[in-house]
């Protein structure tokens, strides 16, 4: 247990030293401050609608709007943060500091990385709050929903996160990183087209065709499909034990769960070899 | 020895990346089946409620395969009379998916073992386009590909729906119609769920299209063969609204709103069609609902003449909101109402018996049962006070006055009561008629009119048999 503790300790102070660095970013801020202001603005949408109409179309403007702007924002301030930790670092020699002292290089990415999460969390927290507000503020009933909503929001977030970790492990810049979360999540919205591709191939008969066709299965079948998140925008209009949701979000956190570990340890063999 | 652990890092890397992929098809396998599920209970609704059938879709011969398994691996449950349409006999799937209690044994069947092959079937059926009942299955959809509405906006339909519904509500304000139309479609099919688009476009559509239309005259009506009616444009928007609330209930069958504004908005406001007001309003209340959905299915009951229905359910409303404001003040008046209606009921039953008997003794006993029905129901008016009460006393004083061959009387009391009490105008002018051509007295231009519609009849063009 000891040991445990002595493991982590190195970790944690680098988690909390690259939470309050990350929370002083510009960008990161500006975004969370655009977030806000759509979320808190999502309540004023409901001008455009008939004043009339005794429905709760307001309540459901509110809802679909809050719900992606924390998904387009909330994947903006995950890319930005996690492909900017590292190579930031490394711009400005802290990393030398850092690895200079009992720290290995593992626990140093794994303090870097639980700094990126605690970022991710409390940044979804806030927006998330504010949503809730602007939800209770309506109905007059706690949105319990919209809580698993958030929360499958933030696994989903936690797998790009995590390869887009892995690729700023390999960088000394953090454009790259962030053009290769974006398409991180690009890819992971979009995977469904592979298997697509797949059920398509091999019509014409020709090798090249049936080759693209297996490769497609191979990367449906090994890159981790954020579209399965769906869910997040699906749960907040149904019911509280709608049977297919409470069987498919437990799957979902493991899922995440797994590939981020995967992320992470792609992270590390990046890392560990790499000349500093 | 330093590449030991780098080997170690990598298997384990290549072994999470394995598990995740594994997790990945479960999940896959999870939405399909839901997919699957929510298919089941579209199809389902609809052979209960619709029983709409397309030969250019493969939903029923696929229903049929499921609800074959079903047959065996559901719980039976009983007979439902006020919903379940005689001489029909629907499925045990059929039943049980209008019961919100059993959605997690129609779950676990869909994604269980027994309906592997239904469930393969169905896929490629949907990325083939052959389910007309599953147009919403996005999951389905994906794996059909190609570039369509959906994948335009990377999963964000719902707010698509959304901007999509501004733009009807904006063409409302602009008197916009015929545009607002398929964008109501367009925005339901983006968001099947999003049930406040159905509410309003129905609303739309029974009430605000044909606000200043005149009712349609019987001669220009068409015999509309789907919705089994004499259709003319005004009426036309009502089946609109009913179609359109009806792909609602397909999509969202535990939602009691759409029941509600299918029975109580469109079949009894506008098409005065009780039979299914009360039929919808039955489901209405089986899912989960406001406080008013019961008061409309009672309602309805006595509309329709299901006076001993509305009057147990008045009965079990008091049980059930006791204090409530309704159960105070309009349900005891309901139930007075009711009571009161039955025993003007079973004193017509006993009058046409006693005409019927043979036996004069038979014949006797009958009369004073009636005569016993009528002083009860007399009594019960007259503890009422209120117009409609006023109005059922001249009523059965009318209709006694021309048994015994007064009918000049008999139509000044009913010419008196529907003055009186306006919202039953319409009942008193129907039986002055009856009664003056029973006791031939000349008829009013407007009567002459009214005995002409009825024997023209709810025929119309197109009309099988006619």
């Amino acid at each position: 247990m000891k040991a445990v503790v002595d493991y982590i300790r190195g970790p944690w102070c680098i988690a909390i030293y690259t939470w309050r660095e990350g929370m002083r970013k510009k960008t990161l801020v500006g975004f969370l401050i655009l977030s806000l202001l759509v979320i808190f603005g999502s309540n004023f949408m409901s001008s455009f609608l008939d004043p009339s109409s005794e429905t709760d179309m307001e309540l459901k403007l509110i809802k679909d709007i809050c719900v992606t702007a924390i998904a387009i924002f909330g994947m903006l301030i995950t890319v930005f943060i996690s492909a900017s930790v590292v190579p930031a670092e490394m711009d400005n020699k802290v990393i030398y500091t850092v690895l200079s002292k009992p720290v290995r290089r593992g626990q140093y990415l794994l303090g870097k990385f639980l700094g990126v999460q605690l970022i991710i969390l409390i940044n979804l927290a806030l927006m998330g709050s504010l949503f809730f507000l602007a939800l209770y503020a309506r109905q007059h009933v706690l949105p319990t929903l919209l809580l698993w909503s958030i929360f499958l929001t933030y696994f989903s977030f936690l797998i790009v996160s995590a390869f887009t970790f892995a690729v700023s492990c390999a960088s000394t810049s953090s454009v790259l990183p962030t053009i290769a979360g974006l398409f991180i999540y690009l890819t992971g919205t979009l995977t469904e087209y592979l298997n697509d591709v797949f059920t398509r191939s091999g019509q014409s008969g020709a090798f090249i065709d049936k080759l693209v066709g297996y490769m497609a299965w191979c990367l449906y079948n090994v890159l981790p499909n954020l579209a399965r998140y769906d869910l997040k925008t699906q749960i907040v209009d149904r019911a509280v034990n709608d049977p297919p949701t409470d069987a498919l979000i437990p799957w979902l956190v493991l899922m995440a769960l797994v590939y981020a570990l995967s992320g992470f340890l792609m992270a590390y063999i990046i890392f560990r070899r790499k000349e500093l | 020895m330093k590449r030991q652990p780098n080997i170690v890092v990598i298997v384990a890397f290549i072994a999470t990346l394995a598990l995740g992929s594994l997790i990945g098809r479960h999940v896959d396998q999870l939405r399909r089946a839901e997919a699957f599920y929510r298919w089941i209970l579209a199809a389902a609704a609809n052979e209960r409620l619709f029983a709409e059938e397309n030969p250019d879709y493969k939903d029923k011969e696929l229903y049929d395969s499921v609800s074959s398994v079903a047959e065996s691996r559901l719980p039976e449950l009983a007979l439902d009379t006020k919903v379940d349409q005689p001489g029909r006999k629907l499925s045990r799937l059929g039943r049980l998916a209008g019961e919100p209690d059993y959605a997690d044994e129609i779950w676990n069947l869909a994604r269980g073992n027994d309906l592997v092959q239904q469930r393969q079937s169905f896929l490629d059926y949907a990325r083939g386009r052959k389910l007309q009942l599953a147009k919403d299955i996005q999951y389905a959809e994906a794996q059909a590909g190609g570039v369509n509405v959906f994948n335009l906006f990377f999963g964000f339909r719902k707010v698509a729906a959304t901007f999509v519904w501004i733009q009807v509500d904006r063409y409302w304000h602009q008197g916009m119609l015929y545009r607002m139309i398929p964008m109501m479609r367009t925005c339901v099919y983006l968001d099947p769920n999003f049930v406040d688009a159905y509410l309003l476009g129905a609303w739309h559509l029974a009430y605000n299209a044909t606000a200043k239309m005149p009712d349609t005259p019987q001669a220009l009506r068409k015999w509309d063969a789907k919705h089994e009616a004499c259709v003319g444009e005004k009426e036309r928007y009502y089946y609109l609204a009913v179609d359109f609330l009806r792909n609602g209930i397909q999509h969202n069958p535990y939602n009691y709103q759409l029941y509600f504004d299918l029975g109580f908005s469109v079949y009894k406001q506008k098409l005065k069609d009780y039979v299914n007001a009360v039929k919808y309003l039955s489901l209405a209340v089986q899912q989960y609902h406001q406080v008013w959905v019961p008061r409309q299915l009672y309602i309805c009951e006595e509309l329709n003449g299901q006076y001993e229905e509305a009057l147990a359910g008045w009965q079990d409303y008091i049980q059930r909101y006791p204090g409530t404001q309704s159960a105070l003040d309009t349900a005891p008046r309901f139930i007075l109402r009711n009571k009161a209606l039955i025993y003007e009921k079973e004193m017509r039953k006993a009058r046409e018996a006693a005409k019927a008997a043979a036996d004069p003794q038979e014949a006797e006993k009958l009369r004073a049962a009636a005569e016993d029905f009528k002083q009860k129901a007399l009594q019960v008016w007259d503890e009422m006070k209120e117009p409609f009460s006023e109005y059922r006393k001249s009523r059965l004083q009318a209709q006694e006055m021309a048994e015994a061959g007064r009918y000049m009387e008999a139509v000044g009391i009913l010419e008196k009561a529907r003055w009186e009490d306006p919202a039953d105008f319409d009942d008193a002018a129907d039986l002055i008629i009856e009664i003056k051509l029973a006791g031939n007295l000349p008829l009013s231009v407007s009567e002459k009119k009214a005995v002409l519609r009825k024997q023209e009849g709810e025929t119309c063009p197109g009309m099988p048999g006619k």
